[in-house]
């Protein structure tokens, strides 16, 4: 994985589990593989891992449970939620950047509906 | 936390030359710490003396509470640049000679590490090329079971693909309480490994501090803040 490295390590790796998370690729109840590992794979420190996952466990997305490591919540809601964040943070930035050109609610609606069949055609 | 390295007043001096004045350092135990400045900055001299390699200095030295030099060797791993040995002299028999030296080598770790970094033992030192000598320093160093170890520009001129190697050999084979201080005059490649880093410039140290809080803070990139630290740009403390 490639880190942006003007933004905290930490924060990009809640960012990344998220994503595992929200895509199935770590399910609900889900062993997340060991800090070292996760170290490893990622080429971070081990101390970074560990406040990745201990914010992510008070965020309650990951139990940690003792001696048998940190799971995937299974509170399906949960998952639904964060899903949903993510969701208008992506919706946000669009929104935003396209307000600045002066862009209508309406024509945002619009266009956006105009991509969507655009790439359903494509796809096609 | 505790501290595993504890420097305070340091001065050396190396024929009438200051090379290290008034250096005050203070390394919590665990860490991955970078050391950073320019060639000849006197990173590798500040590496010695922790090590207990260099002597004749004025100040105070402590690794883990220990201030004693025999104690210090006992503790500490330094990376040595293998110039002392043969260079006919096979990997394997630089190995035993490991072995035989520090008690707390792990033949079982070494093997390990060996096996990742694919290094060849039937090898004599002269044929390894500049990427393979630098596994092998790393992974000698990093198989004894240390308190600190201190890794003396690993990632100098080798190619991208073992530097890679080395990197995860230090985040997979790193003991939990062990810290590592690493020294290089290029940061980009280590930084998302690094907890902190240390800047040496104007013979002390000139800096020091959390990656993750340049990162929140500043907004800046490590290689970016050591940049305009060097340069003198960069104001805030």
């Amino acid at each position: 994985m490639n880190f942006d490295d003007k933004i905290p390590i930490y924060y990009q790796i809640k960012e990344y589990i998220y994503r595992q998370i929200i895509t199935g690729k770590l399910e609900p109840g889900e062993k997340i593989p060991a800090v070292r590992q996760l170290a490893v794979d990622l080429t971070v420190n081990v101390n970074t891992i560990q406040r990745a996952l201990s914010e992510l466990v008070t965020e309650k997305m990951i139990e940690s449970k003792r001696g048998r490591g940190n799971f995937v919540t299974e509170d399906i809601n949960k998952v639904k939620e964060l899903k949903g964040k993510l969701i208008m943070e992506q919706l946000k930035q669009m929104y935003d950047s396209l307000r600045k050109l002066n862009v209508s609610d309406q024509e945002i609606l619009d266009y956006v509906s105009q991509y969507i069949n655009k790439q359903e055609r494509d796809q096609k | 936390m505790t501290n595993s390295i504890e420097i305070k007043n340091l001065n050396y001096r190396k024929n009438m030359k200051p090379i290290l004045s008034n250096v005050n350092l203070t390394i919590a135990s665990g860490k991955i710490v970078g050391l950073l400045g320019e060639n000849g900055a006197g990173k590798t001299t500040l590496m010695r003396l922790i090590a207990g390699v260099a002597k004749g200095y004025q100040g105070q030295i402590s690794v883990v509470d220990e201030s004693k030099i025999a104690a210090k060797k006992a503790i500490v791993s330094f990376s040595e640049q293998l110039s002392g040995f043969n260079q006919n002299m096979k990997i394997e028999r630089i190995v035993r000679f490991y072995e035989d030296v520090y008690p707390d080598f792990s033949e079982d770790k070494y093997n390990q590490m060996a096996g990742f970094l694919q290094i060849n033992e039937d090898q004599k030192l002269s044929q390894l090329s500049k990427g393979m000598r630098e596994k092998l320093i790393i992974g000698l160093a990093l198989s004894r079971r240390a308190k600190v170890y201190l890794l003396d520009e690993p990632f100098g001129g080798i190619d991208s693909m073992s530097r890679k190697k080395i990197i995860n050999s230090i985040i997979r084979w790193k003991p939990d309480n062990a810290t590592i201080l690493v020294s290089d005059h290029y940061v980009s490649e280590i930084a998302s490994v690094l907890d902190e880093i240390v800047i040496i410039k104007d013979k002390t140290v000139f800096a020091q501090k959390s990656t993750e809080e340049i990162r929140e803070k500043f907004g800046e990139g490590i290689e970016e803040y050591y940049e305009k630290v060097y340069e003198g740009t960069e104001l805030h403390d």
